[in-house]
């Protein structure tokens, strides 16, 4: 099995990763539901204290990685279907890929900046 | 012997007049919605900088959650959540084999469009 993760099959790899951030991210929305239902904060001071403690900084911060991850995927899987000049995908997937790496960094600098 | 090439062929574009079945339906929305929710990725990270910087932007941020009309497009948005989510676990749990034949792709696929239903249903709701 871990014959199909070496660099013989790439696509494996792309696929296997779009599975496992999809696993990731469900389980952090579960648990970022209950926990926002548990705590329930209702007003700024309680909500900096949420998003201020390091369980969320950091779970957050996987969550969207593995998101960009996840998202890249997706959006190269759309862009081959449906564009089909070349050069215009190409700029277009870099684009897309440049805005990812953006938004991580936006982030993190949300989340350790303030 | 008559060959009709190619080109000849009756061609059906009008998609109006496709009727797609239930997987292609699930499936052609769990795309377009994992499209529109890359595309909200700006929004909502201005939205979370916006309530964490000040407390007049968390202010400003709950002021427009106010709206009736912000929480239409709110709705909106959690429908593409919900549907991606539901249908991303149908195709998870595709991969590890289980449910696969037709018969229940189908039940599944109807299972996905009444969870989401229900779950952007609970969601207006608690905000409304």
């Amino acid at each position: 099995m871990f014959a199909l993760l070496t660099n013989k099959y790439p696509g494996m790899r792309v696929w296997l990763s779009q599975r496992i951030t999809a696993v990731v991210m469900a389980a952090y929305v579960v648990l970022l539901i209950i926990a926002l239902l548990m705590l329930q904060p209702s007003d700024y001071a309680a909500w900096r204290v949420f998003a201020g403690s390091t369980v969320f900084r950091l779970a957050t911060l996987l969550c969207f990685i593995c998101l960009s991850v996840h998202a890249w995927v997706g959006v190269r899987d759309v862009l081959r279907d449906y564009i089909f000049n070349q050069t215009l995908r190409t700029y277009l997937q870099i684009l897309v890929d440049l805005l990812l790496v953006a938004y991580v960094v936006w982030l993190s600098l949300i989340l350790w900046g303030l | 012997m008559q060959k009709q090439s190619p080109n000849n062929r009756p061609k059906n574009l009008n998609l109006f007049t496709i009727k797609l079945p239930i997987n292609a339906l699930v499936s052609i929305l769990h795309r377009a919605s994992g499209v529109a929710l890359f595309l909200l990725l700006p929004f909502m990270l201005s939205l979370l900088q916006q309530s964490l910087i000040s407390a007049t932007g968390y202010q400003a941020v709950s002021q427009m959650f106010n709206h009736a009309f912000v929480k239409l497009l709110l709705i909106a948005c959690s429908w593409a959540f919900f549907h991606h989510f539901y249908a991303g676990i149908r195709h998870l749990l595709q991969d590890v084999h289980w449910m696969t034949t037709l018969q229940k792709s189908r039940f599944t696929g109807r299972v996905v469009l009444i969870l989401v239903g229900l779950s952007v249903v609970l969601f207006a709701w608690s905000i409304f």
